[in-house]
C-alpha cells in the first residue's frame, strides 16, 4: 500500500479490483511448479465483476499458465483461487462449477474438427446444461450473428479461415453463459488480416460488461480496453496499473525493458 | 503424335531407359510372362475344377441341409435390405449436408459407378454362379440385389433424426438373424465359407468395444485398471493364437464341466474376441495419441465431463484416425478364422475343401491344388473388398486432409 502511495498510481496494487468493485476472481499466494522449475511465484491478484484485465509479458513469464490455473487446466502447488465465491480445490464438483462458469479461448482455437460449427457451439449447452436441440441451435445462431458468421453455420472448421475458426470458439463458450472469459493468447497464431476481426469480437464483449483475462500481445487492444494491465515476468506479477499509467509512466526497470523492446 | 509414337515414347521412358533398365525389365518382364502363362493355363486348360463344381455347396455353406436352407435366404434378404436402408439413409443425409438436390445418375452410370467399385465382389459372385448347377443361387443373388435397391430407395425417404433407431434395427436385425439361423441348424454342423464369415462377422463385432475398453483403459489414471489393461494386452499378444485355439479346444473340458462347456464355434469365438482385443486396443491406443492435448482441454473447458469428452470428442476422432489399421485387423481376423478349423476340426472352408480331395472320386488325384486355389480366391474377394470399401471409407471422412 506504502508503494502505491510513494507512486501515486491508480490500482497500482494488483488484489485491489476494478469493474464494479465486487470480486469476480481472487487469486492469493500461489504458487506453481512444473517438476523442479517454479512457472508461477506467490501470484496475488484480484479481477472485478465486469473488469476486464490484460496480462501482458515476455514468453515463458507464466501469463498462460496463470490462466489455465484459474480453471484447473492446470493444477495450482499452493495458494487459494476463488472463482465467483467457489473456491477450486480437488472436488470435482468445484472444478466442474467453475469450468461451467469460465469460459477459455485458446491460441489454437481447439474447434472440435468433427463436429460442424453448429454442432461444436451446441454440444456443450446440450449435454452440460441440458438445452433442448432446438433452443440450443437458436441460442448458437444468436452468437453466430454476434461474431458475425452466421452463414457458416453448417460448415466444419477445417473449411474456416483461422479468424473465423477464432470467433466460433469464442461462440463455442458464450454458448455457456459463462461469467468470465479467460483468452490464451487468441489471435497469436492469426494470420495478421484476420486480427482485427477477432479483436472487435472480444470489443463488443468487453463493452457488454463480461469480466475477461486477456493474455494478449496486442498492446493497441491492452491500451484501449483493458480496465487494468497486468505485467508478468519470471512467473512474478511485477507490475499492475491503469493502461495509461502503464503506458506511459511505468514505474519498474523490468516494465520499461518489456515496453521498450516491443514498443 | 501419332498412336505408335507415343507408345514408343513411353516405352522408352518407362521400361529402357538406360542399358540396366533395359536388362531389368527384359528379365522381370520375361519372368512375369512365364508366371502368367502358367497360371492362365491351369486356370483355363490343365486345372480341373469338377472338384469344386461337385462340392460348390460343401465350400460355401458346408452341411447345411436343404430343408433349412430357407433361413439362409431370410438371413441374406434381410441383411441385404437392412443395409441398403441405412445406406439409402446416409446418401440423403450427405446430400442434404451438401446442400446438393438429389445426385441423378443415370442408370448406366449408377451400374458402372457400382462394378468399378465392387469389382472384386462381384467377380467372386459370378465365378461362383458360373459353377453352381442350379437356379437358386441365382434367384437369391438376383432378390438381394432387388432387396439392397429396394432397401436404398426407402432410406432416402426416412425422417431425418432416424439414425438411433436405424442402429437399433441394425442390432436387432443381427441379433435376429443370428437367432434364425442358429435356431435351426446347430452351431457344430456349420460350415464351408459360412462359417468363416461367421466367426469372422462375430468375432469383428465383440472384439471391438472390449479393445476400446483396454485402450482407454491402458491411458486410465487408476493405476490398477492401466496394470490390468497393460497385462490383458501384452498376455495376449504374447501368445501364438493356434496355441489358444487348441488350449479351449482340449484343455477347457479339464476346467469346466462338459455340461457348460459351449460348442466349438463359440470358444473359437471367445478366443478370437480376446486375442483380437488385444491388437485393437493397440491400434486404438494409436488413435487416441493422434488426437491433439487441445481437444481435451478445449472440452475440459467446456465443463464437459470425462465421459462425454471421452466418447463425443476423442474417440470419435481417433478412430477415424485409424480406420485403414481397424480394417487391417478385421482383415487378418478373417483369414485367420481358418486356424480354427485346424486347430478344433471345424468344417471351416479350409478343411471342406482338404476334405473333398479325399472324396471317393477325387481320391488320389492330385486336386488340392484346384481346391485350395478356389479357397484362396474366395478369401481374397473378401478381403480385397473389405480392403476397398475402408479406402472408400476413409476418403469420405477425410482422414489425412483435415
Amino acid at each position: 500500500m506504502s508503494d502505491e502511495m510513494m507512486t501515486g498510481s491508480v490500482m497500482s496494487d494488483a488484489t485491489q479490483v476494478g469493474g464494479d468493485g465486487e470480486v469476480m476472481i481472487e487469486v492469493s499466494a500461489m504458487d506453481k511448479f512444473f517438476g523442479d522449475f517454479q512457472a508461477l511465484k506467490n501470484i496475488d491478484v484480484k479481477v472485478g465483476r465486469r473488469e476486464v484485465v490484460v496480462v501482458i509479458g515476455p514468453s515463458g513469464s507464466g501469463k498462460s499458465t496463470l490462466i489455465r490455473c484459474i480453471n484447473r487446466l492446470e493444477e495450482h502447488d499452493a495458494g487459494r483461487i476463488i472463482v465467483d465465491g467457489t473456491e477450486l480445490s480437488d472436488d470435482v464438483r468445484n472444478i466442474q462449477e467453475i469450468r461451467r462458469e469460465t469460459g477459455m479461448v485458446f491460441q489454437q482455437f481447439n474447434l472440435f474438427p468433427h463436429l460442424t460449427v453448429m454442432e461444436n457451439i451446441t454440444l456443450a449447452p446440450r449435454l452440460v446444461r441440458k438445452l433442448p436441440a432446438a433452443e440450443a441451435e437458436a441460442k448458437a445462431m444468436q452468437l453466430l450473428e454476434r461474431v458475425r458468421i452466421p452463414e457458416q453455420a453448417d460448415k466444419y472448421p477445417g473449411q474456416l479461415s483461422g479468424g473465423q475458426q477464432q470467433r466460433v470458439a469464442i461462440a463455442r463458450s458464450l454458448a455457456m453463459q459463462p461469467k468470465v472469459m479467460l483468452f490464451d493468447e487468441p489471435t497469436s497464431a492469426l494470420d495478421p488480416e484476420m486480427i482485427n476481426e477477432v479483436l472487435e469480437v472480444m470489443m463488443d464483449l468487453a463493452r457488454e460488461g463480461m469480466t475477461m483475462i486477456v493474455v494478449t500481445h496486442e498492446m493497441g487492444f491492452a491500451r484501449e480496453v483493458a480496465d487494468r494491465v497486468v505485467f508478468m515476468a519470471d512467473g512474478q506479477i511485477v507490475e499492475v496499473g491503469t493502461p495509461e499509467h502503464f503506458f506511459t509512466n511505468p514505474q519498474e526497470p523490468r516494465t520499461r525493458e518489456f515496453l521498450s523492446q516491443i514498443l | 503424335m501419332s498412336r505408335s509414337e507415343r507408345v514408343t515414347d513411353w516405352l522408352k521412358a518407362n521400361l529402357f531407359r538406360s542399358t540396366a533398365d533395359s536388362i531389368v525389365s527384359v528379365v522381370v518382364g520375361a519372368i512375369a510372362l512365364f508366371v502368367l502363362f502358367r497360371i492362365v493355363r491351369f486356370v483355363f486348360v490343365t486345372g480341373r475344377w469338377e472338384i469344386v463344381e461337385t462340392n460348390l455347396s460343401l465350400y460355401v455353406t458346408g452341411a447345411w441341409p436343404d430343408a433349412e436352407m430357407w433361413r439362409l435366404v431370410a438371413t441374406v434378404l434381410l441383411a441385404a435390405f437392412v443395409s441398403g436402408l441405412i445406406a439409402g439413409f446416409i446418401a440423403r443425409s450427405r446430400e442434404i449436408e451438401a446442400g446438393v438436390e438429389a445426385v441423378s445418375l443415370s442408370p448406366r452410370a449408377r451400374i458402372i459407378e457400382l462394378v468399378v467399385r465392387l469389382w472384386p465382389l462381384l467377380l467372386g459372385l459370378a465365378l461362383v454362379l458360373a459353377l453352381t448347377r442350379t437356379v437358386m443361387p441365382v434367384l437369391l443373388v438376383v432378390s438381394a440385389a432387388v432387396a439392397v435397391v429396394l432397401g436404398r430407395m426407402l432410406g432416402r425417404l426416412l425422417p431425418r433424426r432416424s439414425p438411433p433407431w436405424l442402429a437399433a434395427l441394425a442390432v436387432v436385425t443381427l441379433l435376429g438373424v443370428v437367432w434364425l439361423m442358429a435356431n435351426g441348424v446347430g452351431l457344430e454342423s456349420w460350415g464351408g465359407m459360412l462359417l468363416n464369415i461367421f466367426l469372422a462377422a462375430f468375432s469383428i463385432t465383440l472384439c471391438f468395444p472390449l479393445g476400446v475398453m483396454l485402450a482407454l483403459g491402458r491411458r486410465s489414471k487408476y493405476p490398477v485398471v492401466r496394470l490390468l489393461s497393460v497385462g490383458y494386452i501384452e498376455l495376449f499378444r504374447g501368445a501364438p493364437l493356434i496355441a489358444l485355439l487348441l488350449m479351449v479346444d482340449v484343455a477347457i473340458g479339464f476346467f469346466l464341466p462338459q455340461s457348460i462347456v459351449p460348442s466349438s464355434p463359440v470358444r473359437a469365438i471367445i478366443v478370437f474376441i480376446l486375442f483380437t482385443a488385444a491388437y485393437m486396443a493397440e491400434v486404438v491406443r494409436g488413435g487416441l495419441q493422434s488426437v491433439p492435448g487441445g481437444q481435451v482441454e478445449a472440452a475440459k473447458a467446456l465443463g464437459l465431463s470425462p465421459i462425454s469428452t471421452t466418447f463425443r470428442i476423442v474417440l470419435p476422432q481417433a478412430l477415424r484416425n485409424v480406420i485403414p489399421a481397424i480394417v487391417g485387423q478385421s482383415i487378418s481376423l478373417f483369414k485367420d478364422t481358418t486356424l480354427a478349423g485346424a486347430a478344433m476340426g471345424l468344417a471351416d472352408l479350409l478343411n471342406s475343401a482338404q476334405a473333398s480331395t479325399a472324396q471317393e472320386q477325387f481320391r488320389g488325384q492330385g486336386l488340392i491344388v484346384e481346391s485350395l486355389v478356389f479357397v484362396l480366391f474366395l478369401f481374397w474377394v473378401g478381403a480385397y473388398t473389405m480392403s476397398r470399401e475402408s479406402q472408400r471409407l476413409e476418403r469420405r471422412l477425410g482422414v489425412g486432409n483435415r
